[in-house]
């Protein structure tokens, strides 16, 4: 028994001594500048800015006595975990000692997995417990957060002018994210983060004549950014195990992230939107209004899931494994030539540590040539590509929970973050998460900012132009992806989420994947009960 | 201790029980009574968290026509029987081979405590680093040794193998160290005796060991299987349940439609067919078990 | 065992054993190494061996233990597994008396003591959806304190069936020579009996108190701010923005090290806890 103690304690002191043989400042050797991948050329690295230093400006004046109405008081924001430097959560740290100074008010954070996050939620709403003032939402959970009457209209705050509150100005958001701030026709999100996936490409790839040369060779027509779909498969197909980045290793033609729980299914959105949306059929994607029977068997959404199942052979297949991130960093180390998703990426890319500044061209996602009719139940083709603009993503804003004890607190803290000078700043930066949607962000004449904001934020002039132009043509695109939001939403996408998995490792075909979808939303609409559903997602289309 | 020994303490019959009733008391409220609420909650419907309507069985009928329950079933059944009989096999043999006296005996025994009791969540997102595809460390390794890259967490097959080496890596251990303890416990003179009889080590194996470590093994077996029915931590933690539902075992199943959809009456009914069939398996082993327990408590 | 040892035999068990120690502290190994990594170091192949491949510093274990979170999710799993383990022992510790030296019936003491081996079997998902129900009624969710009571209850068939073996083991006549000196049964068990079973209770203490740390479903369930302990914190170094192996390895071993140095110290009762009393080791 002793002796036992004594190894076990040489090896605890071992480990002890290890630890602190560290504490012993580190030499600054050379470190390499990215996460992995080979070391960035320091001609590049130094222009590039590092996360932290570019700071939104303070616009909140620190209060005194009487005008600091939140004295004592608690606000508490749960946001999605990724940390004090990290997306969408990473803002609120920032912003704490601000909105703190200004209010007297203190800020929480609770921080939680993006699976976790809903569900905690709606657990502290039906309790009444009120722990948390506001969440940093995905919009797609309005249905059930109105629906149960769990959150505050902000109509009345909104429009407060007697300057308690930081002012914004949600005419500055374009329409499409707009439309996500509301429902029946009452305010419920403070405009934040802007979601919409684009497309991007590698557009030093694009320009080398030898690429457009043997694409040519090989496709018979010009290597340009894609259109269509198809020629989307086909830039995948050229470039995959190819080197893109010069480490003489292959690379990936494209790159998503497809785990379980890992946001996946927006993926499948963007890309399905337009197999099935069209001209002719601008609204239905979901439900049968009728019926609420889900329309993801359709022809159009089988072709959509085939096409991106065909795609996953061009990526690394490591990605079935992946989140965002992950998949990010790929795109970001010159892995990859292609990817779409959010406006996260074309910011990150002008960050220290990204080998594809300068490098990284975005457009709106491609369109097809035919799409889907539901109503008609027939395929109807189109003389240009038909392209359709899309806001799926969380496109992550606060909400103030109805058991909140200080909600005028609470819409102070997400008002000031909300300003257009902050606003400005985070669209400006890839580590916050906060993308662009609001004509603020846009260059002229799309909108009222000049490039030299983002010049002086580190970017490439060739990359903020194409992509801030990317996210006005997308979320401005006449044909909108029809979003979600009614209650259940949470849980029909989960579904969609999980069997998008299966098709995308082989457990089931694209059609066995969405007869599976079909299957559960049915169970689902009617556990909640179909009607009420109905009733809901006609009002949600604005069929009444 | 039999019954002819029974406590002859000087004591009155209501002392017993001031002795007996609260932890009694306490399981009675934190266990049987929750159960019997759940049964209750099994006959409701939920919306936005809340009791909506009466459903009568129907929470039950959906037991037989859930497909993803199915699912959920298989792949915690093929777990439990892959992870419990790898275990056993990897524990007994290297208690086996390890039941000699030898130097380092005590060092080891100690460190295969340590999986024990390594926090299972832990373990699951360290899984992640540990198995990551692109230059993760066991990758690498088998990259070392001319094996292409696995991967582990992106395939249905190689993501069920990844959750089942880690719950094999911590359980294995508890087999080893159980089986060894009963090994060293075993009567000495019986195998002197076989040995001055001239039997080969097979033969002793067979005709003394196994035969007196039986029972025992039996106990590791139930014992492995009703905690190996309980997975929950680590395919949540490492795979959250995929790709597709390749990983989602039985009690992530039903944690997801309890907790993170709502459905609390169906979970309820979910959690009854779990305890039924643990019980059932535990009912078949324990009568192999008697002798074990049969000093106990008389 | 008993044979002579061939040099064949030697060696192969000699390999086997490495391999075994090789196999079983790699994960730590790993955690260790990726928490003093630099980001950049941590996909870079060959960095596996601190100031020979790579430069190992200690940032990441100074901000995870500056941010506010850590150290109360640290708070709370002390607290929880503190109060857990002693409730448990508590109520454990008379419940194995009764059964060791009281008669319950012709065969009371048997069912009882399968009754309270059963509370193992039960798998926690069954209780958990009406303990978190229960628990949103009375207003008791995110409590540290709910989750004393609960893990208790999951503990409690340990000190039971531990204790009242050991109790078994100890001479009954040292109590009935304290009733001759006019003890109740009370002052017997208390003045008698506890200070002779204190090693034991000690570690059944430390057993309970390494499986109430360690516990998530229940954790993960009845949480949601303030009483968050450490395995559900954990969950936030898989980010949106990636796996962060730094900070997985630093909350994997801030999580893992105290129930393991816990089980270490009550090594010699492990086997006897792990196996509810059938294999003594």
């Amino acid at each position: 028994m002793r002796k036992q103690f004594f190894s076990l304690f040489s090896v605890l002191i071992l480990f002890a001594l290890v630890l602190s043989a560290c504490g012993a400042p580190a030499a600054p050797a050379a470190q390499p500048a990215t996460d992995g991948g080979p070391v960035v050329d320091e001609g590049q690295a130094a222009t590039v800015v590092e996360a932290g230093e570019l700071v939104p400006p303070v616009v909140a004046e620190a209060c005194e006595g009487e005008a600091c109405f939140c004295q004592d008081k608690t606000v508490t924001v749960i946001v999605n975990t990724a940390g004090e430097k990290g997306p969408i959560s990473g803002p609120f740290y920032e912003v704490r000692d601000e909105f703190q100074a200004a209010t007297g008010a203190t800020l929480e954070i609770v921080e939680v997995p993006f699976a976790e996050h809903f569900p905690k939620l709606l657990t502290d709403m039906t309790t009444g417990t009120g722990q948390y003032d506001t969440s940093i939402a995905g919009a797609w959970w309005l249905g059930d957060l109105v629906g149960g009457d769990y959150i505050l209209p902000l109509d009345e705050y909104y429009s407060d002018t007697t300057g308690k509150y930081p002012a914004w100005d949600i005419e500055d958001v374009q329409q499409g994210p707009r439309n996500l701030l509301t429902y029946d026709n009452k305010l419920y999100m403070v405009g934040n983060d802007h979601d919409g996936q684009v497309m991007y490409y590698r557009s030093d790839l694009f320009a080398d004549p030898a690429h457009q040369a043997a694409f040519k060779e090989q496709y018979g027509y010009d290597l340009k950014v894609p259109d269509t779909m198809q020629e989307f498969r086909d830039a995948a197909e050229y470039f995959n195990g190819k080197d893109l980045n010069g480490d003489s290793t292959p690379d990936n033609g494209l790159t998503m992230h497809l785990k379980v729980g890992g946001q996946g299914m927006f993926h499948f959105m963007s890309f399905a939107a337009p197999f099935v949306i069209g001209p002719d059929n601008p609204n239905l994607f979901w439900f049968d209004p009728a019926t609420m029977e889900p329309l993801m068997g359709s022809p159009g959404h089988v072709r959509a899931m085939e096409t991106l199942i065909d795609l996953v052979q061009f990526g690394p297949e490591a990605m079935m494994g992946w989140s965002l991130g992950e998949s990010w960093d790929h795109f970001l180390r010159g892995q990859a030539a292609l990817t779409f998703t959010w406006g996260d990426l074309g910011a990150l890319a002008q960050q220290e540590g990204s080998q594809v500044k300068g490098k990284t061209g975005a457009a709106p996602m491609p369109g097809t040539t035919e799409y889907y009719d539901i109503a008609a139940g027939e395929w109807k083709q189109t003389e240009a590509p038909n392209k359709v603009g899309n806001t799926t993503g969380g496109s992550w804003a606060g909400v103030i929970s109805k058991f909140s004890d200080a909600p005028d607190c609470t819409y102070y803290l997400l008002a000031l973050m909300a300003n257009p000078a902050k606003s400005e700043v985070y669209a400006y930066r890839g580590w916050d998460g906060v993308d662009p949607g609001r004509f603020s962000h846009y260059l002229e004449p799309n909108g009222t900012n000049t490039i030299d904001g983002y010049l002086a934020a580190g970017w490439d002039a060739a990359d903020a132009e194409a992509y801030t132009n990317a996210y006005f043509e997308n979320f401005g695109a006449e044909m909108q992806f029809p979003y979600l939001r009614i209650p259940g939403t949470f849980e029909y996408w989960t579904a969609l989420d999980i069997h998008l998995s299966e098709a995308a490792t082989g457990q089931r075909s694209a059609s066995d994947a969405l007869a599976a979808t079909v299957e559960d939303f049915n169970a689902i609409t009617d556990r909640l009960g179909r009607d009420q559903q109905r009733e809901i997602y006609i009002k949600s289309l604005g069929l009444e | 201790m039999n019954a002819a020994e029974a406590p002859t303490l000087r004591k009155t019959d209501r002392t017993k029980f001031f002795f007996i009733l609260p932890a009694v008391v306490w399981i009675v409220v934190f266990t049987l009574f929750p159960l019997l609420y759940a049964l209750y909650t099994s006959f409701f419907s939920f919306r936005f968290g809340r009791i909506n309507q009466f459903v009568g069985g129907t929470n039950f009928i959906r037991l037989f026509t859930d497909d993803n329950l199915h699912n959920g079933l298989r792949v915690t059944l093929v777990f439990v029987a892959i992870t419990v009989a790898l275990q056993m096999l990897l524990g007994f043999s290297l208690a086996l081979l390890l039941n000699r006296e030898m130097r380092g005996k005590n060092v080891l025994r100690a460190l295969m405590v340590l999986p024990l009791f390594a926090t299972p969540v832990a373990m699951g997102y360290l899984g992640i680093t540990l198995f990551y595809e692109i230059n993760g460390p066991i990758n690498a390794l088998l990259g070392a040794l001319g094996w292409g890259a696995v991967p582990w967490l992106s395939n249905p097959f190689w993501a069920t193998v990844a959750i089942m080496v880690i719950d094999v890596w911590q359980w294995t251990p508890f087999v080893f160290l159980v089986s060894l303890a009963a090994l060293q416990g075993l009567p000495a003179d019986l195998f002197e005796a076989a040995e001055v009889d001239g039997a080969s080590s097979w033969q002793s194996f067979r005709q003394l060991t196994l035969p007196l470590m039986t029972p025992i093994l039996w106990l590791i077996l139930l014992l492995r299987l009703v905690e190996a029915f309980k997975v929950f931590d680590i395919p949540t933690s490492l795979t959250l349940g995929g790709p597709g539902r390749a990983t989602e075992v039985y009690s992530l199943f039903t944690y997801r439609t309890a907790l993170r959809f709502f459905d609390h009456g169906y979970a309820s009914t979910q959690g009854f067919l779990l305890l039924l069939i643990v019980s059932l398996i535990v009912a078949l082993i324990f009568r192999q078990l008697r002798t074990v327990y049969q000093e106990e408590g008389n | 065992m008993r044979r002579k040892t061939s040099p064949v035999q030697l060696i192969l068990t000699g390999g086997v054993m490495a391999f075994a120690l090789l196999w079983v502290l790699f994960p730590f190994y790993w955690a260790l190494v990726n928490s003093i990594k630099q980001p950049a170091d941590t996909f870079r192949p060959g960095a596996w061996v601190p100031f020979w491949q790579f430069q190992p510093t200690l940032e990441h274990w100074i901000a995870e233990l500056s941010i506010l979170e850590t150290r109360h999710a640290l708070l709370n799993s002390t607290v929880i597994a503190l109060g857990a383990a002693t409730l448990s022992v508590l109520l454990g510790t008379t419940a194995a008396y009764a059964l060791a030296r009281f008669r319950f019936g012709k065969k009371g003491n048997a069912n009882l003591t399968t009754w309270f081996i059963s509370q193992r079997i039960l798998p926690p998902v069954v209780v958990v959806i009406p303990f978190f129900l229960i628990m949103r009624q009375l207003q008791l969710l995110d409590n540290v304190f709910a989750l004393m009571l609960l893990n208790a209850t999951f503990t409690l068939p340990f000190p039971v069936i531990i204790l009242s073996q050991m109790i078994r083991e100890l001479p009954k006549e040292l109590e009935e020579a304290a009733y001759v000196d006019g003890a109740t049964v009370f002052q017997g068990f208390l003045q008698v009996v506890l200070p002779l079973l204190l090693p034991g209770l000690v570690a059944t203490w430390i057993i309970c108190m390494a499986f109430s740390w360690n516990e998530f479903l229940l954790a993960l369930s009845l949480t949601t701010k303030s009483a968050i302990p450490m395995p559900v914190i954990i969950a936030g170094a898989e980010h949106t923005r990636g796996v962060q192996f730094w900070y997985v390895g630093v909350r994997v071993l801030l999580t893992m090290l105290p129930p393991i140095v816990f089980a270490l110290l009550a090594q010699r009762y492990i086997i006897r806890g792990l196996t509810l009393g059938a294999v003594k080791g």
